[in-house]
């Protein structure tokens, strides 16, 4: 007990907040990885929107979750082969 | 009437489930409710020793499942608590034997019979686990304040949550003066993580492993901290509205001079 009341007066950190910041920020980070299927079937739904106006082509685009310290974002990369044309 | 399924999971394993299984249906046929425990841990099955009822299994959920025998037959009548049945797991089968709709059909025929079923749910997020929460009507999930318990705890309430279950947690070995000292997180600090109702809060107890050595019922021993904890935890989850109890913490000289000196 006199050891854990020295401990404050030095300023020594506590490990339990340690512990608390960082499985929040491990929380908020597994909620954002996202599986191959999920990701995958989303490609072909994009493709499947994109191709109504545009012919792209399929082998070079990519799609990808980046994460970075604050945001994270979906990337989506694709070279435009043709503009379709709007049908009447 | 039909009864309620109740399944006690909690991802990481070791972090007290069977304890808490037994004990919260051991409580709730003290509350004097019909109470069927069964034990989802096929190939590892634990429940029937930690409850001293290890030399009475004849048959067991698979069994039952598959159709060889009766519940009746499978239930094996705990005879120091009035009520209480274990339907114990199989040893010797893998976890895969179980197929969710034998699992759902089963659960069907409980709810008739018992007015509580706690299932006890394996470690892990496999078959196993979807087997147990398939049938269920609620869910607790138990989980000891250290970060690894906690992040598997937030990924099962995930997983609940996607089944329409609204889990409720038990934080279980609470050490308050570890706490205190600020080596162990809080019962809030875990409450903020996981942002989730309490169904109570478990104090480390030496009583348990005793208990468990013995196969004796840790809620009939009334200096057990655990086991109190457990009864009051039984009585919520059946409807009866009692304050939580925040494991005490021993008021030293120390922690108090230092509370007067504005430390924490």
């Amino acid at each position: 007990m006199l050891q854990d009341f020295l401990k404050r007066f030095s300023g020594q950190k506590r490990s339990s907040d340690e512990a608390k910041k960082r499985l929040q920020f491990s929380l908020v980070y597994d909620k954002l990885e996202v599986n191959d299927t999920t990701l995958t079937d989303l490609q072909t739904d994009i493709v499947d929107v994109i191709s109504k106006y545009f012919e792209i082509d399929k082998d070079a685009l990519e799609l990808k979750v980046k994460n970075d310290k604050d945001v994270s974002a979906l990337v989506f990369n694709t070279p435009i082969l043709h503009v379709k044309r709007k049908r009447a | 009437m039909e009864g309620k399924i109740i399944v006690v999971t909690s991802g990481k394993g070791g972090v007290g489930k069977t304890t808490a299984t037994s004990s919260i249906g051991a409580a709730l046929a003290l509350e004097g409710k019909r109470v069927a425990i069964v034990d989802m841990d096929i190939g590892l099955r634990n429940l029937d020793v930690v409850m001293g009822l290890e030399n009475r299994i004849v048959f067991n959920i698979v069994d039952v499942v598959q159709g060889r025998c009766k519940i009746d037959q499978a239930a094996i009548r705990d005879r120091r608590i009035e009520n209480l049945f274990l339907i114990p797991a199989s040893q010797s089968d893998n976890k895969n034997v179980l197929t969710s709709t034998g699992v759902e059909r089963i659960a069907k025929e409980l709810r008739k019979k018992f007015d509580y079923v706690i299932m006890d749910s394996p470690a892990g997020i496999e078959r196993g686990f979807e087997n147990a929460i398939i049938s269920a009507n609620e869910a607790v999930v138990v989980c000891t304040p250290d970060v690894s318990a906690v992040r598997d705890a937030d990924r099962v309430i995930g997983l609940l949550y996607a089944r329409s279950l609204e889990p409720k947690l038990i934080v279980n070995r609470i050490e308050p003066v570890r706490v205190e000292r600020g080596e162990m997180l809080s019962h809030e600090d875990v409450l903020e993580i996981l942002s989730i109702d309490l169904a109570g809060l478990v104090p480390m107890d030496e009583k348990v492993l005793i208990s468990s050595n013995t196969g004796t019922p840790l809620v009939l021993q009334n200096d057990s901290t655990a086991g109190q904890a457990f009864r009051r935890i039984a009585k919520r989850l059946n409807g009866e509205k009692i304050p939580i109890e925040i494991p005490n913490r021993k008021t030293s000289v120390w922690s108090k001079l230092s509370k007067t000196f504005g430390l924490r």
